[in-house]
């Protein structure tokens, strides 16, 4: 795992894919650790379909979900992203 | 008749559940744990003369203390209240799924394995000897699938044997392990006598070493001080839970080694990924999908616009008819002028919002969305920043504000910054929906020509922009990589599709209405008059203004639609539509309206190509709204650096139609 947190600090992105291709193991090993690490604290889950509000003031929203300038159902097909943790 | 307790404990969506509804049916509690919000969930059910109460365990990752539901789970656990516990595992993902396994072990409670989800397993075309796994365990393992409800009498003999073995499992590989971590084996030797009940030393060297807080406390009580600070100092200083959970995967992998067939599996990439993802072609593939997208969202869009143009085929006889029956030239002009021709504009503009959020819609849906963020997000980072700001880019494709808010998640403040200022380049869905239709009026055929170059304009603009802005804003060590896990590929959900795309086009229509009538109204009455134009305010204002207009390229009506398009691109429409359409001021300068048909021809009678192209690059890259303004100051907290962006994006916008203008005077 110090190898794969290794990887993370270089500046790059990678897929999962393609951090089991450079460690030499599986996407479901990569997967398990990146589970692991994220349950410690270590790295976290970016969200990719967080809804912002801007309280009504976008002109085409009201209420909690800001319709306007996020539409519903937004980046609903967009994977998941994770992000070290500093 | 005999009783027993037994207690469910799994990850979430281990089929949990799915086991407590089957076993207790109605006769089921819910309620909370003692002092937490945490649902507790209990029932029961007879089995051979037995009665057993079931709990069912709060679904949890592991069995440390980083959610009030683990410490739950094993307090409870550790209490003895259960005779035996029954840990739930996913078949069709054992290397994940057996941690909670590997976290339990050095437990005191028997407990057996159920391997669910067999039937998933089975599709995958895993093959699991349950058999093999119970030898190297100890204890009792059956494969299962908890929707199979012939299935339970198995289950039912496992647990009956569970309870009459009281079966611990054998840990002796895993703690050898263990062993070779700094500290282990002296911080367990402090722990071999006078540990909590329920706890193994064992156990509770590992989650010291884990660094859990919980189990710290729980030492401090039952130990001496000078045991509890030798403890500290061995625990101190090491990444005790990174080695820990090397230690536990270590552990599955060798559980699992004979016993599953297709356990790993080589990492590979689909064909169209390995396009996406390729070094060189990856960028190219990607800037591809984009101009290919934006292309085909004209295919949708071109009903509507038939719409727009049956609607502005009836202002010619609305206008005859108002006349002959003697309405009033101001009333004749707010009908025709003002709500006809602005009709005309917002429909065309709402087949292009339709046309764009279809097919970015379904290019999200079938997963392409998601490699295109990747990619852009390796671009971006070269740029010093961080790997999530593609996402207020990708959103701002949409809308700017949504773009600003999105930077929220950046908690870099420099990063946040430049990236707001990066999201202002990207043309949002207000300018996605009035540049196709103004490059179709002026350059026919020619259209998709332009929207490439916007496109290309855009990245140079981010790469200037960023090279600009990120001195003293990012350092090159603020910059981390991300880990993306890429969606598959799917069929998309065509409903879900359609209602989004036109949810998403009738809000636009009832906002983008609005802005455009209130415009054009307000240009429309500062250009009417009854007497010479010339003695209209705008028109004198208009001519003054000229010569230093006419350098970017801009005559003085492109100019104000300029300025409209800074309060929201919707109201460079309003402004187009007030004084190209309304004739009262091109009537009496060019004659244009008498001799034009249509709008379309007004249009291209009054402005000329290079400035059509100034304009659409003026509009485009201009400030993008003013509560995406309003939302950049709001993240950003700095009035200096909101006015210094916003002053940047006019002033480079106009020096981007002064170019376009000069290249397009040397072209047409």
């Amino acid at each position: 795992m110090n190898e794969l947190l290794g990887l993370l600090n270089d500046g790059n992105s990678r897929t999962i894919e393609q951090l089991a291709a450079e460690l030499h193991t599986s996407p479901e090993d990569i997967s398990r650790q990146l589970e692991y690490l994220e349950n410690i604290g270590m790295i976290r889950k970016v969200s990719t379909t967080e809804k912002k509000s801007c309280g009504g003031k976008c002109g085409g929203c009201s209420g909690a979900e800001c319709r306007g300038c996020m539409p519903k159902n937004a980046s609903a097909n967009m994977g998941k992203v994770w992000e070290v943790v500093r | 008749m005999s009783t027993a307790t037994i207690a469910l404990l799994g990850q979430p969506n281990s089929g949990k559940s799915t086991l407590f509804n089957a076993l207790t049916g109605l006769r089921q509690h819910v309620g909370n744990w003692p002092g937490k919000t945490v649902e507790k969930k209990e029932g029961t059910f007879t089995y051979g003369g037995t009665t057993y109460s079931v709990a069912d365990l709060p679904g949890s990752y592991s069995m440390s203390a980083n959610s009030d539901e683990e410490v739950i789970t094993r307090d409870f656990i550790a209490s003895g209240k259960a005779d035996v516990v029954c840990i739930l595992a996913d078949s069709s993902q054992l290397e994940r799924s057996l941690f909670m396994l590997a976290d339990y072990a050095g437990l005191n409670a028997p407990c057996f394995l159920v391997l669910n989800m067999e039937d998933v397993a089975k599709e995958q075309g895993k093959k699991i000897d349950a058999k093999a796994i119970e030898k190297k365990l100890g204890i009792p393992v059956m494969m299962f699938s908890a929707t199979d409800t012939k299935a339970y009498d198995k289950f039912y003999s496992t647990l009956e044997r569970a309870i009459k073995e009281k079966p611990q499992i054998n840990t002796s590989s895993l703690e050898k392990g263990y062993e070779k971590l700094n500290g282990y084996c002296e911080i367990k030797s402090q722990l071999d006598s006078n540990t909590p009940s329920g706890y193994t030393p064992m156990w509770l060297t590992a989650k010291v070493l884990e660094n859990d807080k919980v189990v710290s406390a729980k030492l401090k009580n039952t130990l001496p001080d000078n045991k509890v600070k030798l403890i500290e100092n061995l625990s101190n200083g090491n990444d005790g839970a990174i080695a820990l959970g090397e230690c536990k995967f270590a552990w599955i992998d060798e559980i699992l080694n004979g016993a599953v067939s297709k356990t790993k599996t080589k990492a590979k990439l689909g064909k169209l990924d390995r396009i996406y993802t390729h070094r060189i072609w990856g960028k190219p593939s990607v800037v591809l999908t984009v101009v290919l997208g934006l292309l085909a969202s004209f295919i949708p869009a071109l009903p509507i616009m038939g719409i727009g143009m049956g609607i502005n085929a009836l202002n010619a006889p609305i206008r005859e008819a108002m006349t002959s029956a003697g309405s009033p030239a101001f009333l004749t002009g707010i009908v025709c002028d003002v709500v006809i021709a602005s009709l005309y504009f917002i429909i065309n503009m709402l087949g292009f919002v339709f046309g764009v959020t279809l097919v970015f819609g379904l290019l999200e849906e079938v997963g392409v969305m998601a490699r295109i963020s990747y990619v852009f997000d390796n671009t971006m980072g070269k740029l010093g920043l961080q790997g999530k700001s593609v996402m207020p880019f990708l959103v701002s494709f949409g809308c700017t504000m949504g773009g600003a808010a999105g930077a929220r998640v950046i908690d870099n403040w420099g990063q946040k910054v430049l990236t707001i200022a990066l999201a202002w380049a990207v043309p949002c869905g207000a300018a996605w929906s009035i540049v196709p239709m103004l490059s179709t009026v002026f350059f026919g055929a020619g259209a998709p020509l332009i929207i490439t170059a916007i496109l290309i304009v855009m990245i140079l603009h981010m790469w200037i922009t960023a090279k600009i802005f990120s001195r003293g804003l990012v350092k090159e060590e603020d910059r981390y990589g991300m880990i993306m896990e890429l969606p598959p590929y799917h069929k998309p959900k065509w409903g879900a599709l359609f209602r989004y795309v036109l949810g998403r086009t009738k809000d636009t229509f009832f906002r983008v209405t609005k802005v455009v009538l209130i415009v054009c109204g307000i240009f429309w009455l500062l250009s009417f008059s009854s007497g010479s134009i010339e003695d209209s305010a705008l028109y004198k204002f208009g001519v003054a203004i000229e010569p230093v207009t006419k350098i970017f390229g801009l005559t003085w009506p492109l100019f104000l639609a300029f300025i409209a398009s800074s309060i929201g691109k919707e109201g460079a429409i309003g402004v187009i539509s007030a004084l190209f359409t309304g004739g009262s001021i091109f009537a009496a300068t060019t004659g244009a309206a008498e001799k034009a048909a249509n709008i379309n021809e007004i249009l291209l009678a009054n402005v000329t190509r290079p400035e059509a192209l100034a304009f659409i690059f003026a509009i485009t890259f201009n400030m993008p709204c003013l509560v995406a303004l309003a939302a950049t100051y709001q993240e950003i907290h700095s009035v200096k650096w909101t006015a210094k962006i916003a002053a940047y994006y006019t002033l480079t916008a106009l020096v981007l139609a002064f170019a376009a203008y000069r290249i397009g005077l040397v072209i047409f």
